[in-house]
Order: structure tokens, then sequence, then C-alpha cells
């Protein structure tokens, strides 16, 4: 169900076609059969794509852990996070 | 009795112009604007910029309408030197359309500031064929599937989330995909990563990967790259495509596939799974968040089954 919706997104985006889901994060819930949509909005403070990013290039991650682990949390992201547990899974 | 030269200085009073750069800059912002190129179908299918639509001056009153459904839409015209589509231009002002705008200097000049082309290959008479229900979709048509052709995309994992990817979009004749994923086919895989069959246990995912996609069309050029993605390799391999697909199954990889995307401007369609439970979205630089923005930091180890 989700590569379908990749595949039906990357469609989408090669064509310039529909509303792609910028901004927006779809959840499936396949034994309710349910799905959610949740707005995303971009962080200011996101270390990566922020107003003064502290990721310039791909340095963080040669210490393992998606280099993640030495950005500070500061409860940015938590709401969304909250709502929506990330998925291990591929 | 009027000349030419009268009729396209009447023209001009009436159309404004634009240069081949700041055409192309309405074009890189996303701009909603139809952009005809009014030239015969051969000199068209020579060279053309790549969002132009195919009317030529002859049939422009007729098949405007089909091209611009919405009137109010900015409409860019251009021929080959910018004389013939500046009356084309008046014709369709008198129309009525609002914002007909010309290109200056037409497609020689765009060729001339170096900016990109495409070139129309004919459709084989089997893809005319096997792609006729795209043919149908006005969102699709002929144009939509030489841009699907022409599409170069990244499939991160031919796992559980790639697999139906990377069928789907083989299917549908995105012409170039790069499948990469460094794992063997396990017999744990098969109830649900369907690129692979039972015979294929023990072979490479993008091996049996690529068999698959090829038999269901040829046409599609499959890059497989039997590798793990790595902060040493991705950005050499993520610069040959248009976009990133991210069907990866771990915390590390996704941060990274999202990083590399970010500063290489590459647009990166997500998806993930766990169990019953699934989420998708797309990350654009520039356009919205990122995977960061939405978890800023990796879940502790422990918490999120891997």
């Amino acid at each position: 169900m989700i590569g379908t919706i990749q595949a039906t997104e990357t469609v989408k985006l090669v064509l310039g076609i529909g509303e792609p889901l910028i901004g927006r994060l779809l959840t499936y819930d396949a034994l309710g059969m349910r799905f959610r949509e949740v707005r995303l909005r971009r962080d200011p403070k996101c270390p990566l794509c922020g107003t003064s990013p502290t990721i310039k290039d791909l340095a963080v991650h040669r210490n393992g852990a998606g280099g993640a682990c030495d950005v500070s949390a500061d409860g940015h992201g938590e709401a969304v996070a909250a709502a929506v547990t990330p998925k291990a899974g591929g | 009795m009027k000349t030419l030269k009268d009729m396209l200085a009447e023209a001009r009073q009436v159309v404004p112009e634009e240069g081949p750069a700041e055409v192309a800059k309405r074009l890189a912002a996303g701009e909603k604007i139809a952009v005809i190129d009014v030239r015969d179908p051969d000199e068209f299918r020579d060279g053309h910029l790549e969002a132009a639509t195919n009317i030529s001056r002859g049939f422009l009153e007729f098949r405007v309408g089909t091209a611009v459904s919405e009137p109010s839409t900015p409409i860019v015209l251009y021929c080959q030197t910018g004389l013939r589509s500046m009356l084309a231009a008046k014709a369709l002002k008198d129309l009525g359309y609002p914002t007909v705008i010309n290109l200056q200097g037409g497609y020689q000049k765009w060729v001339q500031s170096g900016l990109p082309t495409v070139r129309d290959v004919p459709l084989t008479a089997d893809q005319i064929q096997r792609y006729s229900r795209h043919f149908l979709l006005p969102q699709v048509g002929d144009k939509g599937q030489r841009k699907l052709l022409r599409s170069k995309v990244l499939l991160i994992g031919a796992g559980g989330l790639g697999s139906p990817t990377a069928l789907y979009l083989a299917a549908a004749g995105v012409g170039t995909l790069g499948l990469m994923d460094g794992d063997t086919v396990d017999i744990t895989n098969l109830q649900r990563q369907v690129l692979h069959t039972t015979a294929d246990i023990g072979k490479p995912k993008v091996e049996s990967g690529t068999r698959t996609l090829k038999a269901l069309n040829p046409d599609v050029n499959v890059i497989a790259l039997p590798t793990r993605i790595t902060v040493d390799n991705i950005m050499d391999i993520i610069k040959d495509y248009d976009l990133v697909v991210d069907g990866s199954d771990n915390f590390e990889t996704r941060y990274l596939v999202n990083d590399a995307c970010f500063l290489a401007g590459k647009t990166n369609v997500h998806g993930s799974i766990f169990q019953f439970e699934g989420m998708a979205t797309v990350f654009a630089p520039g356009q919205g968040p990122c995977y960061r923005c939405l978890y800023p930091t990796p879940p502790p180890p422990g918490l999120v089954p891997s």
C-alpha cells in the first residue's frame, strides 16, 4: 500500500500534476483500514533546512546512527512525533 | 494594405516580450504558465522547450483551449525566431486571453542562451500500444509519457516498499530506474517483497529485481546498484537522478537519504512501514519540511523495533 502510494507520488512529481504529499504526512492503519493526514510544517530550528542550519554536509553521518544524536533536541517537532511514531521497517 | 512590418509593430503594442532567461526563471519557480510552440511539428520534433505543447500556427485558435483550460493562465508563445509567435500572440490577445507573452528571439535565442531543450524520439508501435491508456488521460498524454520515459528515479531498497514501487514505476514507463540494495533474497522476504521469486533465494535482490522489471517492461533501463547506500557513495549516486524514493528499513539510512537529498536539491519520496501501519510523505527541498523537521533526532535504540 505505502509502496504504491510512493509510486503514485513519484509519477505525479515527474509529470508535475496534482497535489503531491509535500508538507503532508499520510498515515495508514491496515487493521482499522484508515488513512489519516497530518499537516507538516518546516521547522525554522531544523538543523538541516532551518534558518540557521548546523548540518551543511554529510560529516555528521560519519559518527554513525544518522549522526543526528549530537543534535540537541529542544522539543521542536515533538507534537507531530508524539502523534505519529516513526516506523522502522521498509 | 498593411505590410508585415506594420502587423508586427501593431502586435508589439499589445504583446509583451520576455527573454529566455526570464521565461526560464518562471518555469524554474514552478509558475503555472502554458508554453506553446507554434512551429510546425517537424521543427518541434527536432528540439523544443520541455514545458512546451506544440500547436502549429495554423491550428492555434482551434486548439488553444485544449492546452490552456483556464483562460487567465499566462501563455508564453514561441517560434523559431520570435516573429511568427508575435503574430500568433496577437491573435490570442484578440480572442481575449488576458496574458500572452512572446518569447523574445524564439527557440533560436533560447538555445543560444544555453538553456535546456528536449528532442522527441518517436515512440515505437509497441510503446504506442503499451501506454495507450496513459494517452487517454489528459494529465498524462503523449507529452507526459515522454516525460516519464526521460525521467530517472533512484529506488533505495528493493524490499517491502521498493518492490511495489519499482513494479509500478517500471509499468508506467519511467525510463531509468536505479535499483539499489546490498542484500540477497531470503525466503522470509518472499511473503511481501514481490519483486523476487522462490528461484531467486540467495541471489542479490538487485539481480532478481532487474530481471522482474525488464520482463515487465523492456523499455526501462534498470541500473542495478548491489550495494548499501553510505555516506561515501550517496552524493555521487543521487546526482544522476531526478528523484529519490526512500524505501529503506532503518533510521540511519533515512537520515542519510534525507540530508543528502536536501543538500543535492533532490525530492525524496519517503515511505515507511511497521507491522500493520505505514506512512508516506514527500520531502521537497525549499518547498516543504524535511525528515529532520518531523523527527529532529533518531528515536532512542529500543523504543522502536527495527
